[in-house]
């Protein structure tokens, strides 16, 4: 119980009250541990902790494929994929390329072999061989026996080429490489698709959620609507005047609702065109006055003022929260996070 | 002496000895952040007095939160149609406050899951959050006396990629359908594409979260959303210990602290633009 | 036709499938890419604030980029990540680049092998990627205090000691300017916190949409100079530099969605509005 409640209370009370007044500690050696080595212990931990993860994703789809629990055959996809991935990350490198060390006296015959795999033009190619004792080429093979045929040809000429490896961690960025491929070909593009999906969704979800059921409901529909539209160029393109005819629009609809009269409501309706087109014939008609019903005008003021100053308040309210939740947690009010 | 006044009259002593301990040239102390310091104490004091205050059975009044009285009701309504309840404790790790926030309110609805005897689903984005959450889990089906219902396999991991994460709590929802989804923690932009998913499958859902960006996400597509410090404060609301409560009200008074503060500063800081004080208050608050 | 089967089938389309919704989106998303319009693109105050931070640097000055963001956000970010490279090549700015995110390394990597020829910008003179490191606010806070303590070797394993360009260079004071292309955690928060407020080097940011709401406020409070928001701002920043990119091909198809999606709210809410009257009708 000892080990299970106490240790662990302290050891957060210590690591908590070390950071958190560390900061105000003027000693290079105290900064430095809270600044870099607390945070890099829990990198340390959390890196190893990912093994946990794995072994148990892996134990779940083997269980679902020898189980043959429904839906087994993506489990089968799921664990080649991880061991495709592992192998790409950790064995296999698949970044093979031709070194060749003579190249100042083979230029003529290394160099249209270097251009065709590299795809560039012998007059590309030479500048970079200039002066060059060795090169290496820049095209990376996943097996050697890809590279067999420009090596052949290399080699006859009797140019001393080699094959030779990135080193490991440079296998995960060179472009063509195992890994490299996985993360262009298949990881970038997955990613991108879920990615766009939000596309799809906030067009069903405002079409769902943005109602007139009140105020606020107007309120968030009406910034919404100038928002989307004043953000994209779009918006630039609708003039101001064209704000005013609706605004003029919708205050006869208002009319309508309010006094139930047609004469009244087709008077604030005409009232209101005909002092518009008046004013936007004397002013010629310019898209982007008056200003205030200028779509990127507008939605630049809602995103400035209204916007921050509720954006503000929240995340004063949420550093206050968040100042609440740690101190509960460093003095060992809140255990429950340790399941007590 | 009551609760309460002790810690006034500790945070009394502890002021003057540091006024001292200052006054002789504060070695080891950055000066630079004294201001940032004293903040810390000042609302680190009002929370624990309040703390205290409740310890030692002052009633503390909280107003009523719909999202967090609908717990209940979701996690009824998943019992009724025979069907789980998802919980989702966010995407990140438990470095940050709201992953904990996220995992401890966890622990309440597991209460709620084994006393109902209704199954609990919990994919999660990071392996030590994945362990944290099986102990509460564990901890919380024994509290109601129900550890048989307990299997280590409810609390899962999926992967620490983002999306790859919301698309595997996307086929989840659409494979099981759920009754109820909990989204509680810290989210990104996959906040959208988990509450829509949900959404179609006609589940309820309560999110929470203090990601300012995902709030009106959440608020869009979930019937009920813990906003900012609502979420932060679930865990007392649940509870309702004296302690947990005690700390919300001093969150609460620290939160006046800070209007005064900025309806104060704004004044000063009008007269030194004026050029009728020479404390520059902004140069003041700023963090070294 | 009578007004009542009218009201009906009106109201029968406001309960339209989801699925229905999707498919035009889908399709109005993909006309303009195959049919560009070319709309006008005016520049917003804050990508104008943006370009005016980055204009400000000169020839030889210190800027360090710093790329957050992965291959999900990479079409909203890459194109003003590419903007921006152009932009400090053709001023003949030193370009220095860090990654909080692993991914980033990567994005870094593309958006330097599609400008940098362009300009004959030469890696170890011109411009230098240091690479991801660990850490999060860490590394902000590393690079901050001693940057050659966290950057011994680029991204090649060269040693940061025998690249030309950075010689002096030491910490983040060293920088005219910090510029972070951030899709969120660890990201303009963390460079705003730990590294541009506290040595009062200028910063700007590059974020995603959904993010901007977040860094907005350190915009207005002056800790930030300018916010490229998402992929309008990069066709703006696209706009201003007079070079067009991915961004700018992006615009119409985004001004059509968004255009679609109001008039959807807008049906939406005519038929919520009949459908209430309807049932008040009843009662």
């Amino acid at each position: 119980m000892f080990w299970k409640r106490q240790v662990p209370i302290a050891i957060v009370f210590i690591t908590g009250i070390l950071t958190l007044f560390g900061w105000f500690v003027d000693s290079p050696r105290f900064e430095s541990f809270v600044n870099d080595d607390a945070t890099q212990w829990y990198d340390i931990i959390a890196s190893f902790a990912i093994i946990l993860g794995a072994l148990n994703l892996l134990k779940l789809q083997f269980l679902k494929i020898v189980k043959q629990k429904k839906d087994w055959q993506y489990s089968i996809l799921a664990v080649v994929g991880f061991f495709f991935a592992i192998t790409a990350g950790f064995f296999w490198k698949g970044a093979n390329y031709i070194h060749i060390n003579n190249v100042t006296a083979n230029v003529s015959t290394v160099a249209p072999v270097i251009a065709e795999m590299e795809q560039k033009t012998i007059e590309q190619v030479l500048p970079l061989l200039e002066g060059a004792d060795t090169y290496d080429v820049g095209h990376i093979f996943i097996i050697k026996g890809s590279a067999k045929k420009y090596f052949d040809e290399l080699t006859a000429s009797g140019v001393n080429a080699e094959m030779k490896e990135k080193s490991w961690g440079e296998h995960l960025l060179e472009e063509g490489t195992v890994f490299n491929w996985l993360f262009k070909y298949l990881f970038t593009p997955m990613s991108a698709t879920m990615f766009a999906l939000l596309a799809f969704f906030v067009a069903s979800a405002s079409y769902r959620a943005f109602r007139i059921r009140n105020f606020e409901a107007t309120l968030l529909l009406l910034s919404g609507i100038i928002i989307m539209l004043g953000r994209v160029p779009l918006g630039s393109s609708i003039s101001a005047w064209f704000i005013a005819y609706i605004i003029v629009l919708s205050a006869g609809m208002g009319a309508n609702i309010i006094w139930k009269n047609r004469m009244t409501t087709f008077a604030v309706v005409t009232g209101g065109i005909l002092l518009v087109t008046i004013l936007g014939w004397i002013s010629g008609w310019p898209v982007d006055k008056p200003g205030f019903l200028y779509l990127p005008v507008l939605q630049e003021w809602i995103y400035t003022v209204p916007n921050i100053a509720g954006a503000r308040a929240i995340m004063i309210g949420i550093a206050l929260g968040m100042i609440g939740t740690s101190l509960r947690i460093i003095l060992g009010i809140e255990k429950s996070f340790m399941g007590e | 002496m009551k609760s309460g006044k002790k810690v006034l009259m500790y945070a009394g002593i502890f002021a003057v000895l540091f006024i001292i301990y200052y006054a002789f040239g504060h070695p080891f102390f950055n000066g630079n952040r004294l201001t940032m310091f004293v903040c810390v104490m000042a609302l680190s004091v009002t929370i624990l007095y309040y703390i205290a205050r409740a310890n030692g059975g002052a009633k503390i009044y909280l107003r009523t939160i719909p999202g967090l009285k609908a717990f209940d009701e979701a996690v009824g309504r998943a019992t009724e149609m025979g069907k789980s309840v998802l919980y989702v404790p966010g995407i990140m790790d438990m470095d940050q406050v709201e992953t904990v926030a996220g995992v401890i309110i966890l622990g309440h609805v597991a209460k709620m899951t084994a006393s109902y005897e209704t199954n609990l689903n919990v994919p999660v984005s990071r392996s030590i959050v994945m362990e944290a959450s099986r102990e509460i889990v564990k901890e919380s089906y024994m509290s109601v006396g129900r550890p048989d219902l307990f299997n280590d396999d409810m609390v899962h991991y999926l992967t620490d990629e983002q999306f790859a994460y919301a698309a595997g709590v996307d086929g989840i929802m659409l494979r099981e359908k759920p009754a109820a989804c909990f989204y509680q923690g810290k989210f990104y932009a996959e906040s959208l594409i988990l509450a829509e998913t949900g959404n179609s499958i006609g589940a309820i859902q309560i999110a929470g979260t203090a990601s300012p960006s995902q709030i009106p996400f959440f608020v869009t597509a979930c019937d009920y959303t813990l906003i900012g410090e609502e979420f932060l404060t679930a865990s007392a609301y649940l509870s309702q210990k004296p302690a947990l409560l005690g700390s919300v009200k001093g969150q609460d008074m620290g939160k006046f602290i800070v209007m005064i503060a900025i309806v104060l500063i704004f004044i000063l800081n009008g007269f030194h633009d004026l050029g009728w004080i020479d404390i520059d208050f902004q140069e003041l608050l700023r963090v070294q | 036709m009578d007004k009542n089967n009218f009201i009906s089938i009106v109201i029968k389309l406001g309960k339209v499938d989801r699925r229905v919704i999707f498919l035009l989106i889908a399709v109005v998303v993909l006309l303009p890419l195959l049919f560009p319009i070319g709309l006008p693109i005016r520049a917003t105050d804050t990508t104008q604030r943006s370009f005016n931070a980055v204009d400000a640097l000169g020839q030889g000055d210190k800027l360090l980029l710093s790329f957050e963001y992965g291959p999900s956000t990479k079409p909203e970010i890459h194109p003003m990540a590419e903007a921006v490279l152009h932009h400090a090549f053709s001023k003949g700015m030193k370009v220095y680049i860090v990654c909080l995110w692993p991914d980033g390394q990567f994005m870094a990597i593309d958006a330097l092998n599609a400008i940098a020829p362009q300009y004959n910008a030469v890696y170890g003179e011109d411009y230098v990627l240091l690479g991801f490191r660990p850490g999060g606010e860490a590394v902000v806070k590393g690079i901050t205090s001693n940057l050659r303590k966290l950057y011994t070797v680029d991204y090649q394993n060269t040693l940061v000691e025998s690249i030309p360009m950075m010689q002096g260079v030491n910490s983040l004071a060293d920088f005219k300017l910090i510029f972070s292309f951030s899709a969120g955690y660890p990201g303009t928060v963390e460079w705003v916190q730990y590294g541009s407020d506290p040595t009062g080097v200028p910063m700007s940011t590059g974020t995603a949409s959904i993010q901007v709401n977040e860094i907005i406020p350190y915009e207005n409070a002056g800790q930030l100079r300018g916010v490229i928001a998402g992929m309008p701002g990069a066709a703006e920043y696209e706009a201003l530099i007079g070079k067009k990119g991915l961004g700018t091909s992006g615009m119409d198809a985004q001004s059509i969605a968004h255009l679609v999606i109001v008039l959807f709210i807008i049906f939406g809410n005519i038929t919520y509005f009949l459908e209430r009257r309807r049932s008040e009708k009843k009662y």
